[in-house]
């Protein structure tokens, strides 16, 4: 299935299991926005992040603590 | 000349040696915002009552009697923000005093007025707002920016000096960027944040839009509860990053940032150096989705489904995908932000500050904001949310500064620094004006020459 149809599939189940209303034009703009940032989101679910550390209680006023 | 085209900190001068007649200088204000507004309409809110009882009341301090403008995103005592919507979902908005109105309260400042926003905040581009969208003095055609449209369309227009917006992923350094204007993001947690309807963020904060860097760390100041002194730096290592940040901009804006980043490094004596961000490309999606998770607690099927018709229809849908979004890769943005945080504090052992373009190309079409880039066409949004979102990503300062014009719209350079290293940012910008004697922040609209 292309990328396209298959966020399209995921929508329609999504929507309806979660009860979102959408009309066309608001599903069209999800499409299209989607489709702006699915690269990025693909490039996100593929990278290996297995060794990453997580912060916790990050101070973003401040450099990580290392 | 009149008093209200001096920089805030003259404005603020003039009023203490008695030169400048506050009264005077808010009338002129408020005559201007009459006069200019229906064109630009950066100013959605004026309360000339509430104004003139600010300065009657004002206390000494580093604003004394200076009018300035606020955002829509923040409330006042009299007025709650609206953040250029119709509604917000799942939040109630109320009157208040917010951090900001009691920073610039207490510095002795007059709020004249309240300046227009982009809808929920959630474009770099301010072309679409519950009261209109908001027009750049430089091409009333074009975007003045956003979300901060307002403040940057208000300081560019002449109506203030200095306005106060909130930069939550590059709200405040877009709108300085297409106005030809200084815009400072703080560091995460200096400028206060109290009051702002979300309440848990980790990505938005407040910060000033003046014309010029002068003027944004006074301002800024305010905001911050302490003085940011001021220095004259000398042997700066400035990073830079060619791809992507510089290689694909347009040529004009390119070309433009080059000459400036020479000009930079020769004033401070500095040097260049080429460095690279490991996952850069995973910086733009992961800030996008730790922004969203602010959010997202509110994004209720009942709110979803009770969002007022007169939200725009590309608000409608994206709160709706936010919705959707699957789980795994917000907390998978939570651990690029962690990488990105160490590998960006291993980069500032070496270097003290990046450089690239604020935005890659200038301000687009208000009806139609694409932008045409050597990787090809893209929209404005996407394109300058890649050169801006790291900041509010991992907390770390930034300002725009202008440094030239392209087909005679403005061009921007943005320089970005280590956690608390806002004064260092701001003694960049003005080297910055100092090796160009000020050109592009003595740069008026046309229309207003």
């Amino acid at each position: 299935m292309e990328a396209g149809a298959a966020f399209q599939s995921y929508l329609e189940r999504a929507l309806e299991t979660y009860g979102i209303e959408a009309d066309e034009a608001e599903r069209a703009v999800m499409a299209g926005v989607w489709s702006i940032y699915e690269p990025g989101m693909d490039l996100l679910r593929d990278a290996d992040l297995d060794e990453v550390e997580p912060e916790l209680l990050p101070d973003l006023s401040a450099p990580p603590a290392r | 000349m009149s008093a209200l085209d001096l920089p805030l900190r003259e404005q603020a001068a003039g009023i203490s040696s008695g030169e400048i007649d506050p009264g005077k200088l808010l009338d002129a204000c408020l005559a201007r915002i009459e006069t200019r507004n229906p064109e630009l309409n950066a100013v959605v809110a004026t309360f000339p009552e509430e104004s003139r009882r600010m300065l009657d009341e004002a206390p000494e301090g580093p604003l004394h009697a200076v009018p300035v403008l606020i955002k829509d995103e923040w409330a006042l005592p009299w007025r709650a923000e609206q953040v250029g919507a119709a509604s917000v979902p799942g939040v109630r908005l109320e009157p208040g005093e917010s951090g900001p109105y009691r920073a610039l309260r207490d510095a002795g400042a007059v709020i004249a007025a309240v300046a227009n926003m982009h809808e929920l905040g959630s474009s770099s581009t301010g072309n679409t707002s519950v009261y209109g969208a908001a027009h750049n003095p430089w091409d009333l055609e074009r975007c003045p920016g956003g979300s901060s449209s307002g403040p940057g369309a208000a300081v560019a227009g002449g109506l203030v000096s200095g306005v106060v917006g909130a930069d939550g992923l590059g709200s405040i350094r877009y709108p300085a960027a297409y106005c030809g204007l200084t815009g400072l993001k703080p560091t995460f947690g200096r400028s206060t944040m109290e009051g702002h309807h979300i309440a848990n963020t980790e990505t938005i904060v407040s910060g000033p839009l003046c014309r010029d860097a002068a003027d944004s760390r006074l301002l800024a100041s305010v905001l911050f509860g302490e003085e940011l002194p001021a220095g004259r730096p000398s042997g700066l290592r400035i990073g830079v990053i060619r791809e992507p940040y510089w290689s694909d901009c347009a040529p004009g804006v390119r070309e433009a940032s080059e000459s400036a980043l020479e000009a930079l490094r020769g004033e401070v004596d500095g040097e260049v150096i080429e460095v690279g961000l490991p996952d850069e490309d995973l910086v733009l999606p992961a800030a996008l989705l730790v922004a969203q998770a602010e959010e997202a607690a509110h994004l209720t099927p009942r709110n979803l489904n009770a969002l007022s018709p007169k939200l725009g229809v590309i608000n409608r849908g994206v709160l709706k995908l936010r919705a959707l979004l699957p789980l795994s890769l917000t907390a998978r943005a939570f651990r690029v932000r962690a990488k990105v945080r160490r590998d960006l504090a291993e980069l500032f052992d070496r270097i003290d500050l990046l450089a690239w373009p604020t935005v890659p190309a200038v301000a687009p079409p208000l009806t139609d904001p694409m932008i045409e880039l050597p990787s090809g066409p893209a929209s404005a949004d996407a394109g300058n949310a890649r050169q801006g979102v790291i900041a509010n990503l991992t907390g770390i300062p930034g300002v725009s500064v202008p440094v030239g014009l392209d087909a005679g719209m403005p061009v921007a350079l943005q320089l970005l620094a280590g956690w608390g290293a806002d004064a260092l940012l701001l003694d960049a910008a003005e080297a910055l004006e100092r090796a160009t004697d000020r050109e592009f922040v003595e740069l008026r609209p046309a229309a207003l020459a």
